[in-house]
């Protein structure tokens, strides 16, 4: 198939499945909402699918949100680096899930730099992100090098661990850590020059921390598909056999690769917090490393379409946000249009009938004019 | 006429979803009775439009008549409710289940319902071989049988099912002469009994041995119907190929000099207890091509495995250039300058999903002359990638084409030019043109024997009789795990000769065979 029809089968696809997802979600919406007649639900669910797909872009009057769509760039931030560890480890076939643990102990190693590490400004910020991603590369060398030596799956681990991390740092903020001057849990403040600086001081905690994470999506995407490294990644994902027979150390690569998405879901776990908070209290696991999961898949494990994923995730999960708040529609309804989308991009079938006449159109045009040189060829003769 | 013919396909087209056209308005038609051949290069189609016929992929264009009758083969089940029974290429047999369970796989007799009833297994299974005159033992495990008898088992399992036409997907490239005369007074005697035959190959002696009437195909288009006692081997051979090929391979005499590979008393017991390498011993010289001849199955695949680490001997020693390589790495040994053309290019040989340059450049990412600093020399590798497409005459559209998207031979070609092109000391090439066109096979024939009189060792492995003892200087034979037989010069060995040492029928003296240790 060549390229052009092949861009627009991913185009149509990808359209029919946010179609569909759209689809259901107004279904839920009219089903749910608590209109009295069907004439009010629809309008409620008009008003509703408004708020969800050009909320976050746009005020009801008109005219660009601009704090609206910093909070859409704002939350791409941890989104991105999750997902680029992901697209790091899925390329190797490791299906470790341990990005959402890592963010999280990233964050958290980064607030305690940030908060007790005598450092001076611009050196501080940038040591505690270091440090994060740091504690995180190496938690990812038990699922990795369990994998690499035992044969364990890397899955299991990468999942347990996240749950191990989550109730260590929950244990160390409850019972030797946390500001026992405050009425919830959360650590001491941060030291003040520890913060990352905002691009746009409205409230959005839109950071620099989002110019960092568009470069490390160029720097990851050059080394994915610019160094050897990377490269043997890659064929290791493909066909590992291969990669033995062809001389590549696969273990180490296999290690490799996870501890550098440990590195990358550390790092915007360090980002994460300085750019966005003043103490660390994170109770729960943040969901961001679910969502570099989503995102992931939806770049097709290519660095280069993770910033568009991610922004896409972002703004669906603003619409949803606002769609809560003015329409009082379920925020976990988010949940379900995610999970619609996922279905559809994941599933290799959908509309492969469409594919298939694609292909097949292609492949008769470039038969017909190989004929046909064929045939000029002749006449030349 | 229309009931003369038993099976019909009229203008079958088929594209697969990657976009390649394997098929393009064939029509085949076979008469009832008729031992049917269908010839044609790798690639050419004849599996694809098998596979068709047996139900296990559906046309994009045409129709199926089976009987007068237009079907839709959506399965393999509704081609065996048809009477269609395939044998395919690779067995389809349960290793560790015996003959008479295989035969009754999917359609087991039960005794009170539940249990399966072995001995009336058993029963049927001897049934149909004394029916059919085709020997099995019904209670040998299928492991332990040889290759010929699983093709029996195969045959029988298709005929057991009902099928009255019978495909037989290249039978005889796993047997010796001896197993495939037997075999062809086998189809003969089926034949009689009504049976119908559609036999794919693409050895001319044999098509012209045994079948009424051929089909040829070539780039996925029918070339014609012919009958077999009108066509000349060149004729067809024309026709496959759109060429006369000559498969004969001028080399002048190997003047072979300092050892490079020494392998001694090598032994290997696999993991069912079967001794699969008996003291092994042989060298390989510069400037010579060793093969290494025998019927599957018979220790060579292990041998090539302990040759490149990928299995671990239990005793024995192997130095290229003086130089221990058992236990190394794939890398450093690579690094001793042995390449490997291995026997499964599917599995070891490309990473099918990535591209051609990809492929290219596995063993060498890491070098100097490819990489800038931390990052690869793009340019560098553009032109590697380009000037190896062009030597090596890989038909592609593009170097970032994908490798799977390539046919066979051209896959085999990208492999060959990886291992070629590394500067190695000593080649391995295991069953390095099988199953892949004439013209590719010719290229990387040419190759080795280029390659040997530049004063590289090779190492040539190969099932298919012809090759080996076209291209070797000189020849051991391996049987039950030992070399059976070692053959200075190759020029006055005649087939029935090498079968009968490839069978264990014969075997040499151990002086006679301490001679390929050239000490």
């Amino acid at each position: 198939m060549n390229k052009k029809r092949s861009i627009i089968f991913s185009l149509v696809r990808g359209t029919a499945a946010i179609l569909i997802a759209l689809a259901v979600a107004a279904l839920l919406i009219f089903v749910s909402s608590d209109g009295a007649g069907a004439g009010e639900k629809l309008a409620q669910t008009a008003d509703a699918m408004r708020q969800l797909l050009i909320g976050p872009a746009f005020k009801s009057s008109g005219g660009i949100s601009v704090k609206n769509l910093s909070d859409v760039l704002a939350a791409m931030i941890p989104i991105v680096f999750t997902g680029l560890a992901t697209c790091v480890m899925f390329s190797a076939n490791q299906f470790n899930l341990g990005a959402e643990g890592g963010i999280m102990l990233g964050a958290f190693v980064a607030s305690m730099v940030a908060i007790y590490a005598p450092l001076p400004p611009v050196v501080l910020p940038i040591a505690a992100i270091l440090a994060g991603a740091l504690a995180v590369g190496a938690m990812m060398l038990i699922p990795a090098v369990l994998k690499a030596k035992l044969g364990v799956s890397e899955m299991v681990n990468s999942l347990m661990l996240n749950y191990v991390v989550l109730y260590f740092i929950k244990y160390l903020l409850n019972s030797h850590l946390a500001d026992k001057s405050k009425g919830q849990i959360m650590s001491y403040p941060f030291q003040a020059h520890a913060a990352i600086p905002q691009l746009i001081d409205n409230g959005s905690k839109l950071s620099w921390g989002f110019v960092v994470a568009l470069i490390f999506v160029v720097l990851v995407y050059l080394f994915m598909y610019r160094t050897r490294w990377g490269y043997s990644i890659r064929m290791i994902g493909i066909n590992q056999d291969f990669a033995m027979y062809s001389g590549m150390k696969v273990a180490a690569v296999v290690i490799l690769s996870q501890v550098l998405g440990g590195l990358l879901a550390g790092m915007g776990g360090g980002i994460e917090v300085l750019g966005r908070y003043t103490t660390f209290n994170w109770n729960t696991l943040p969901g961001y490393g679910w969502t570099g999961i989503t995102v992931a898949i939806l770049a097709g494990n290519n660095p280069a379409f993770v910033p568009l994923a991610a922004f896409f995730m972002a703004y669906l999960n603003k619409g949803c946000n606002l769609m809560s708040t003015y329409c009082g529609v379920p925020s976990q309804l988010i949940d379900i249009l995610q999970a619609v989308i996922f279905v559809f991009f994941a599933a290799e079938q959908f509309l492969s009938g469409y594919r298939q006449k694609l292909v097949v159109k292609s492949t008769q045009e470039e038969l017909k004019r190989a004929a046909q040189e064929a045939q000029e060829k002749g006449e030349v003769k | 006429m229309a009931e003369e013919y038993v099976v019909q396909m009229k203008g079958i087209t088929k594209v697969y979803p990657n976009g390649i056209a394997a098929n393009q308005g064939v029509d085949l038609n076979i008469r009832r009775g008729e031992i049917h051949a269908l010839m044609g290069e790798n690639g050419a189609g004849k599996s694809t439009l098998m596979k068709m016929l047996f139900g296990l992929e559906q046309p994009t264009e045409g129709e199926i008549w089976v009987n007068g009758e237009k079907v839709n083969l959506s399965s393999p089940t509704v081609a065996i409710s048809k009477g269609i029974g395939m044998v395919h290429q690779h067995f389809m047999l349960v290793p560790s289940l015996t003959v008479a369970e295989n035969m009754v796989l999917g359609m087991v007799p039960k005794k009170s319902g539940l249990f399966i009833d072995k001995k009336k297994a058993v029963e049927l299974t001897e049934e149909y071989s004394k029916r059919f005159n085709l020997h099995v033992d019904p209670t040998a495990k299928v492991m332990d049988i040889p290759v010929g008898m699983k093709q029996k088992v195969e045959i029988l399992k298709a005929l057991v099912r009902g099928a009255k036409i019978l495909i037989l997907d290249e039978p005889t490239a796993v047997l010796t002469t001896q197993e495939t005369s037997e075999l062809f007074r086998e189809l003969v005697n089926l034949k009689k009994d009504g049976y119908t035959i559609i036999f794919i190959s693409h050895k001319l002696n044999e098509i012209m041995e045994i079948t009424d009437r051929m089909t040829i195909l070539r780039g996925g288009r029918s070339m014609g119907v012919h009958n077999t006692s009108d066509v000349t081997p060149e004729v067809i051979s024309r026709l496959m190929v759109g060429r006369d090929v000559v498969l004969k391979v001028e080399k002048d005499r190997a003047k072979p000099t300092d050892e490079v590979l020494r392998v001694r008393d090598l032994e290997y017991v696999n993991e069912w207890g079967k001794k699969m390498l008996d003291k092994v011993s042989f060298s390989v010289r510069k400037g010579e091509i060793l093969g290494i001849a025998g019927v599957e199955g018979n220790g060579q695949k292990e041998l090539v495995d302990m040759l490149f680490h990928l299995n671990t001997p239990n005793s024995g020693t192997v130095t290229v250039n003086g130089e221990n390589i058992i236990g190394l790495s794939q890398r450093d040994i690579r690094k001793k300058g042995v390449s490997l053309v291995p026997e499964d290019r599917m599995l070891y040989g490309i990473a099918g999903a990535a591209s051609i340059q990809e492929n290219i450049i596995s063993d060498r990412c890491g070098e100097k002359r490819l990489n800038k600093g931390l990052l690869f020399d793009m340019k560098a590798i553009h032109e590697e990638t380009d000037r190896l497409i062009q030597d090596y005459t890989v038909l592609c559209k593009s170097r970032d084409q994908r490798v799977d998207n390539l046919s066979g031979g051209n896959i085999q070609k990208v492999v060959v030019a990886r291992e070629f092109s590394n500067d190695p000391c000593l080649i391995i090439a295991d069953q390095p043109t099988r199953g892949i066109d004439v013209g590719a096979t010719e290229f990387i024939r040419k190759k080795l024997v280029e390659l040997s009189r530049s004063g590289i060792a090779v190492l040539l492995v190969s099932a298919d009789l012809n090759e080996v003892m076209e291209l070797s200087d000189s020849l051991i034979v391996m049987y039950g795990g030992k070399i059976a037989a070692y053959f200075e010069e190759t020029d006055d060995l005649t087939d029935s000769v090498m079968g009968e040492y490839m069978l264990g029928l014969n075997h040499q003296t151990p002086d006679e065979i301490r001679r390929v240790c050239h000490e």
